[in-house]
């Protein structure tokens, strides 16, 4: 449809994103009014945002995250249901019907660390253990956010998950810190 | 960074919005049904894009689409776009004017669609895909931590790459290059037969 080159995909994002400065923006959005091909990519890429953030909305995806995000979350409108365990610490926890959204914060000292690895264990597979590599976090924060998937531990009997957080680097790795969720299903209380 | 973006090739042949446009402006009021039509099918969707990207609103940017091709037919039919094949340019500049006035709260949603709302469905448009949400789920569980955290915090509120480094302790830089890797790998699962690339 345009004889102009098509725009990358990174072009596209930034674009979509608002990374472009006016000039740039000013010329995709001519280009967008002349190309079908690269108009049709960028939809798919807003798809592909919108499936995102539809799967974060019905519980599906677990993440490592930020508080900000979770802040964002809950102003505009999700419920959340927050568990925040000091160092080594542990907690009861449940899901309630109307939670929309379960995050906990995990108290670690992360300065120095250069890589991170979480380890978790259920109780109700106590022969599996599931490793995450190289999670991100800020060393400032303190702690790390992690979201679960809501909609499986919704279904998920009592059950206790054992997390251990581990500092990874040239030298080896070292434990950060251990962490027990006591899960019961929600009992109306 | 700054894509090379010169649509103004001087041997480029006429695109076909050009010739519909002219047809249109050729004939009596009216008379061009099809044309209009056509001029709709090409055109809506890209003006649609337009009033997302600028209003991030599905709403807001459908009565954008439907205000700017009614305009556009309306000059069109009247003769009142002299150069009927710059077509293109019209449809921006209208573009940018309605979104400048949607943002001032002068032209309320309501009295664009009561204004133009013989013109509205003038012809099918393209519409954009959408998703299984549990196939994204599941594409994205099968990425790596960082790949998804960038992306869940990227794509939930649409965050700049700056915004979603400092929450997670990475530069501006590093998050882009995850992100294009992530999107990538995404992108491939959930639709193996189609590449970003």
């Amino acid at each position: 449809m345009s004889a102009a080159p098509h725009l990358s995909v990174e072009t596209l994002l930034d674009y979509w994103l608002h990374e472009t400065d006016a000039p740039t923006t000013d010329a995709i959005d001519e280009h967008l009014l002349a190309c079908d091909a690269c108009g049709e990519r960028l939809d798919e890429l807003v798809a592909l945002g919108t499936g995102v953030g539809a799967a974060v909305r019905a519980g599906m995806v677990s993440a490592i995250t930020s508080a900000a995000f979770v802040q964002r979350l809950a102003a505009q409108g999700l419920r959340v249901r927050e568990y925040r365990l000091a160092h080594n610490g542990s907690v009861d926890c449940t899901v309630a019907p109307d939670d929309e959204l379960l995050v906990s914060h995990l108290e670690v000292p992360l300065q120095g660390v250069e890589r991170l690895d979480a380890i978790a264990r259920l109780s109700l597979e106590p022969d599996v253990e599931h490793r995450l590599h190289d999670i991100p976090f800020d060393p400032r924060a303190g702690e790390v956010l992690y979201l679960p998937k809501l909609a499986q531990v919704r279904r998920m009997p009592a059950h206790t998950l054992h997390v251990t957080l581990l500092a990874v680097d040239g030298s080896g790795t070292r434990e950060l810190g251990r962490y027990a969720f006591r899960h019961r299903p929600w009992d109306g209380a | 960074m700054e894509p090379s973006l010169d649509t103004s090739a001087a041997e480029a042949p006429e695109p076909p919005e050009a010739r519909v446009a002219r047809r249109i402006a050729r004939s009596a009021p009216g008379e061009a049904r099809e044309a209009e039509a056509e001029l709709y099918r090409l055109l809506a969707p890209r003006a649609r894009r337009y009033g997302l990207r600028h209003l991030r609103d599905a709403h807001a940017a459908a009565d954008l689409m439907q205000h700017v091709m009614a305009l556009t037919l309306e000059q069109l039919r009247n003769g009142r776009l002299r150069e009927p094949e710059r077509v293109l340019s019209f449809v921006l500049g209208a573009c940018r004017l309605t979104v400048m006035d949607l943002r001032r709260g002068e032209r309320r949603r309501e009295e664009l669609l009561q204004r133009y709302a013989d013109d509205l469905s003038i012809a099918d448009v393209h519409v954009a895909p959408r998703l299984d949400h549990q196939r994204v789920a599941d594409c994205l569980e099968q990425l790596p931590e960082r790949e998804r955290s960038v992306l869940l915090m990227t794509f939930y509120d649409d965050q700049a790459s700056d915004a979603v480094g400092r929450q997670l302790g990475l530069s501006a830089g590093n998050v882009r290059v995850i992100r294009h890797r992530g999107i990538d790998r995404l992108r491939r699962c959930v639709e193996p037969a189609r590449s970003l690339s």
